[in-house]
């Protein structure tokens, strides 16, 4: 079976399938034909509006074929009338019967399923008319006693009853033998109802409504509601699913043009849709195979829809959900996966196919569908609180560099990040207070205070130049060798690597690492991998130390030109990982010296090590370690040339995200407070401010919250809980103005109602 | 090596999205029964229901915060055509330490869609309240709310028209300033002949318009899932696909070419990491909040986590499966794992996983080498 259309020359109202399937007739405005269905195509058979005396019963809201006689058809048309057609006569002797009772327009028209010639129609005038078409007019009335009826359909059950859906929302049970009375009647929707169906085998209606909902009725005693399905628009029509118990297809009266079937175990979501039209189907009839049916629509077209042509809403649908917060959990939501154990289980509407799960059909796993939540914790969520405690740790400012730098490199080993904690120490190296900051930085000065380190570094590095005549290696390759061992061991604090080490039972530290791995993110940097595998590379290390005095001169004088120093920095931290390096340092020293004749030469400036260095934590997503260097360098950072303000902006800000994330107010303060970029400074602005005045003479407190420049007494600023004065948050009442420590007046608060100072006031705090 | 706890949400019908908000203490969760759940975090680390709407008269597809300094604000898209923001209420306090009664309110409705919304997502913060969303028919929608304190007043600043199905989109919140407004979108065509299925769009301050910048066409399969990583000083952009395999993509702006007009950037793409663990769909991608760890999830039902080595080096280091009990041998022997864990792993899968073993072998070569 196929799907394909047909072109109409106007809007399609309605449509009716013959008693074999085989032919469809359909009506509208300008429209009353009756076509051959074939196997690729509609064949059309008669056209009903070609004779030339047309008028409004030509015009049809709906349509119905006769289930006993193949030559009838009857229509409900807009004047009111209810017209019989007999298709074997000729013009215009087809229109047998014309019904003139109605007084407003039909809106439905229902041939009896088993009894011939009988015809029932339902009007906007709120009754419904039962015909014998042999008879001139009709043989029964029934009033509603409802403003207009909007769908009438034979019980496929009990032949002599019939339901009857009407714009106030209640479904009516009539006899046919019983006109005088309605046999039962209740409102099933909170809106007009525009549509119903008859089960074809269990005692259902199907209702739909306005109030975008499809019911389930179950009629076999006292009418209960079997289930309900939830749509997106007012639905005009539904036809349940022949050989398909729980489905039934719909068509919305506006907004959605497509056809969808449901499964009402599912009422949430279409079975299946078929998005064929380009405006609202106006009616949907099944070919006897639940593969196939006809729609009419307004779009002037009819189509048969094959099932296999349907798109599955609920095949795309996200099966499921994940998330991760700011302490390293994880939520995440699957689908129940279908097992026969929770097959049995299901109990209620779902009657369960005794086969194995693996023999459910599509259907079947269908309306299955839940699905559970889980949250998870895992060692990867160290990292959050070593963050957290880190800033909380730091010392950004109130100190001289050194100080904090070694404050800062000590936090971080304490947190087992040692080589944050070696950054912090070189930091502490470069640009410590005993290195004069206003000349670019001389080597001599620097090893005064320092330790091995830029010694070493410095060694190395020349030989490089020696090595690779200045080749161009990358100015990041400094970082790449250092940070690449950091990175590590972050890992370390993390988790995993500490993890395979523990399962390998070997020390955590050690590291092994292939050639490929570092490759990768070395770019073929020969040397680091050595460092890293330890003994082997030693002498490679030591041996150009001791040749460099001789040489150094020489080279330098070369490099100059072609080779800025720091990029040879890449061996600066061999020395880091291998401590064993043994130089002596009167001799480097000694050598510096000498070549400090000629300053020019021997400016070494670190920035550009230190910017990789940065940038490398910030890549790696340690944003906090690149973020608090660039703070604690205070004015040094401008030696950073290389830095542009957007990148440091970029750390700061995201810094202060971070520090958000974990509700770190106070830090995030400090962090703007700190900062020389204007645009985070005013980040402070842009939120509510408030100006404090002193208590006592009402001078605006300027430089801190608690002191008063004028009459130096800080007595306004005490906590009322505690009475010390408050150096952070000060949480106070709008009301009595009375306050404190936050955390003071939080727990007073949960006590009492009352201000703590006793000034009576029933303090209010959001 | 993990906890896992396990949430009764009482969906009716699949839960199709669940969201932390912005410190981790609440989590909103949509589903096809449509209505929207909000929880929150006790002390002691449980969950408790703290509100229940039904919130859309269709599938609800996706829930998202806004960051608190607007409130506590969700939006919600639907397969009814409409995106949804929704506003919590506090009511009055009964006393002191009690909370006050809670409801949501819908504050807008956005129905400008002509078929189901598959995605939405807020802006960054510093762009005030916008909100992105996409459609099965393939318009993005961007829409502002000119007054942050009236979330009822939405305006449609742009509508851009994307030729496939949309499924997903990202903002890219970078916070530095020399990365333009960035939004990818992606598209859940089955066609692989439709080319390239992830879009990257970026705002042109000059023309104030959104243009796409590039067609990813690396990845031509049905895309689920996009998630550009947290960047909080990276020079360039991760993006996190989630395809019929996990993709990582770097996007790096290419300084010296600018478009003249719109003073954008080209960008230079490439594929950073592939994995193929899942051995199957992968639905789910998310980062961890500093952008570190990559988290995804499919269709064998376990979630997976990536971290970064080293710049753009990209290892597994965690399985968790979905019901919560222990997959051995976690994180090193992922690929094995991965076919223990499917009860009858079809061919296709099986051969892709010795491919795998090929592929990964560059990268975490030394460490497998004991196990081996």
């Amino acid at each position: 079976m196929a799907t394909f259309s047909v072109v109409q020359e106007g809007p399609v109202n309605a449509l009716a399938l013959n008693r074999d399937n085989t032919q469809v007739a359909i009506g509208g405005r300008n429209v009353f034909k009756v076509y051959a269905i074939e196997e690729e195509q509609f064949k059309e058979v008669y056209n009903l509006r070609s004779s030339k005396h047309l008028n409004l019963s030509f015009s049809c809201n709906d349509i119905s074929w006769s289930s006993t006689d193949d030559n009838y058809l009857a229509t409900a048309a807009t004047n009111g009338h209810v017209c019989v057609w007999n298709l074997t006569k000729m013009g215009k002797a087809m229109q047998e019967q014309v019904y003139q009772e109605h007084k407003r327009t039909v809106n439905k028209v229902n041939f009896h399923s088993s009894e011939p010639n009988r015809l029932i129609s339902g009007s906007q005038d709120g009754t419904m008319k039962y015909f014998d078409i042999r008879c001139k007019t009709s043989v029964a009335t029934f009033v509603s006693n409802t403003e207009s009826v909007r769908d009438v359909q034979f019980s496929p059950h009990t032949p002599h009853m019939f339901a009857a859906v009407s714009e106030n929302g209640s479904i009516q049970l009539w006899d046919i033998r019983r006109p005088d009375r309605c046999q039962q009647q209740f409102t099933a929707h909170s809106g007009p109802v525009f549509a119903c169906d008859w089960h074809p085998e269990m005692t259902w209606l199907a209702t739909a409504s306005r109030d975008k909902t499809i019911k389930v009725w179950d009629l076999g005693n006292k009418p209960a509601l079997e289930s309900t399905i939830h749509t997106i628009a007012s639905i005009g029509h539904v036809k349940w699913r022949p050989l398909r118990k729980y489905h039934i297809a719909s068509c919305a009266l506006v907004v959605d043009c497509s056809i969808n079937v449901w499964d009402i175990r599912r009422p949430y979501i279409p079975f299946a849709a078929f998005n064929e039209h380009k405006d609202v189907a106006t009616g949907v009839v099944w070919r006897g195979d639940p593969q196939v049916f006809l729609s009419s629509s307004r779009d002037c077209t009819v189509f048969q829809h094959a099932f296999k042509d349907a798109s599955r809403p609920a095949s795309k649908a996200n099966p499921q959900g994940m998330c991760l917060n700011n302490s390293g959990e994880i939520l995440y939501a699957s689908r129940v996966s279908v097992n026969a154990n929770l097959l049995y289980k299901m109990t209620g509407l779902i009657s369960v196919r005794k086969s194995s799960s693996a023999t459910l059909n599509t259907s079947d796993q269908f309306h299955q569908a839940s699905s559970t939540i889980h949250q998870f914790k895992t060692q990867l969520s160290q990292e959050p609180k070593c963050f957290y405690s880190l800033a909380l740790n730091y010392v950004l400012s109130g100190r001289t560099l050194s100080e904090m730098c070694e404050h800062n490199a000590t936090v971080a080993q304490e947190h087992g990040k040692t080589y944050v904690s070696t950054v912090w120490r070189i930091l502490k190296t470069i640009y410590g207070d005993e290195y004069n900051q206003n000349s670019i930085s001389l080597y001599g000065s620097k090893n005064n205070d320092s330790l091995s380190h830029n010694n070493i570094t410095m060694d190395p590095s020349t030989d490089t130049d020696k090595q690779s005549k200045g080749g161009d290696t990358p100015a990041a390759q400094f970082s790449g060798g250092d940070e690449e061992t950091e990175a590590e061991d972050q890992n370390d604090g993390v988790g995993f690597t500490s993890y395979s080490n523990f399962k390998l039972g070997m020390p955590r530290g050690d590291f092994f690492f292939g050639d490929n791995e570092l490759d990768i993110e070395l770019d073929g940097l020969n040397t680091v991998p050595d460092i890293h595998n330890g003994i082997r590379n030693t002498n490679h290390i030591i041996e150009p130390d001791w040749t460099l005095p001789n040489e150094a001169f020489n080279i330098r004088h070369e490099i100059q030109n072609h080779s800025p120093p720091p990029e040879q920095f890449p061996n600066q931290n061999s020395p880091d990982t291998n401590d064993e390096a043994p130089l002596p340092p009167d001799e480097s020293i000694l050598g510096f010296l000498t070549i400090a004749n000629v300053p020019m030469r021997f400016d070494w400036n670190p920035s550009k090590i230190v910017i990789s260095a940065l940038k490398y934590h910030a890549t790696l997503g340690d944003v906090q370690t690149a973020a608090c260097i660039l703070i604690v360098l205070g004015e040094r950072r401008k030696l950073l040339t290389g830095l542009d303000e957007v990148t440091q902006e970029h750390w700061l800000l995201g810094y202060i995200e971070l520090l958000g994330r974990y509700r770190l107010w106070n830090i995030a303060t400090q962090v703007i407070n700190l900062s020389w970029l204007p645009s985070v400074m005013q980040l402070n602005q842009q939120s509510t401010r408030i100006n404090t005045n002193c208590g006592n003479c009402s001078k605006p407190l300027q430089r801190a919250g608690w002191l008063c420049d004028r009459c130096h007494a800080s007595e306004y600023a005490l906590c009322s809980v505690c009475h010390q004065v408050v150096k952070g948050l000060y949480a106070w009442c709008q009301g009595c103005s009375h306050g404190g420590h936050l955390a003071h007046m939080q727990k007073w608060m949960s006590q009492y109602k009352t201000c703590p100072t006793g000034c009576g006031h029933l303090c209010e705090y959001t | 090596m993990f906890e896992a706890q396990e949430i009764n949400a009482e969906h009716k019908d699949l839960i199709h999205d669940v969201a932390y908000d912005f410190y981790g203490e609440r989590m909103a969760t949509c589903s096809s029964d449509q209505y929207v759940k909000v929880w929150d975090q006790t002390s002691d680390g449980k969950w408790n229901l703290t509100s229940s709407w039904k919130a859309h008269s269709g599938s609800v597809w996706k829930v998202t915060w806004a960051h608190p300094e607007f409130g506590q604000v969700l939006a919600t898209c639907s397969f009814d055509r409409t995106a949804a923001v929704w506003e919590e209420l506090v009511g009055e306090t009964p006393g002191p330490g009690e909370r006050g009664t809670r409801h949501w309110v819908r504050r807008t409705n956005l129905v400008d869609s002509r078929t189901s919304v598959t995605d939405v997502k807020f802006g960054p913060r510093t762009q005030g309240l916008q909100l992105a969303t996409c459609s099965a028919d393939g318009i993005i929608r961007i829409y502002e709310a000119p007054d942050v304190m009236n979330l009822s007043q939405w305006t449609l600043q742009h509508e851009i028209q994307c030729k496939l199905s949309c499924s997903c989109l990202s903002w890219n919140p970078s916070l530095s300033k020399n990365h333009p407004l960035m939004l990818a979108v992606g598209s859940d065509d089955n066609n692989p002949s439709n080319g390239g299925k992830i879009f990257i769009y970026e705002y042109s301050d000059n023309i104030r318009r959104w243009m796409k910048t590039e067609t990813i066409s690396s990845v031509t399969e049905a895309v689920h899932d996009i998630s550009f990583s947290p960047n909080l000083g990276r020079s360039f952009h991760l993006l996190a696909v989630a395809t019929k395999d996990l993709r990582i993509l770097s996007l790096s702006p290419i300084a010296d070419n600018a478009n003249v007009q719109s003073g954008l950037y080209k960008l230079d793409i490439q594929t950073a990491a592939q994995f193929d663990d899942h051995g199957c769909m992968v639905w789910r991608v998310c980062w961890n909040i500093t952008g570190t760890i990559l988290a995804s999830s499919g269709d064998d039902g376990c979630v997976r986590m990536f971290k970064m080595n080293c710049i753009n080096a990209w290892k597994p280091v965690a399985v968790l499966k979905g019901d919560g009990s222990h997959v051995a041998n976690e994180g090193h022997r992922s690929s094995v794992c991965s076919a223990a864990s499917l009860p009858t792993p079809p061919v296709a899968a099986v051969v892709s996983q010795t491919a795998r073993y090929i592929k990964l072998g560059t990268i975490s070569q030394s460490r497998e080498v004991p196990w081996h």
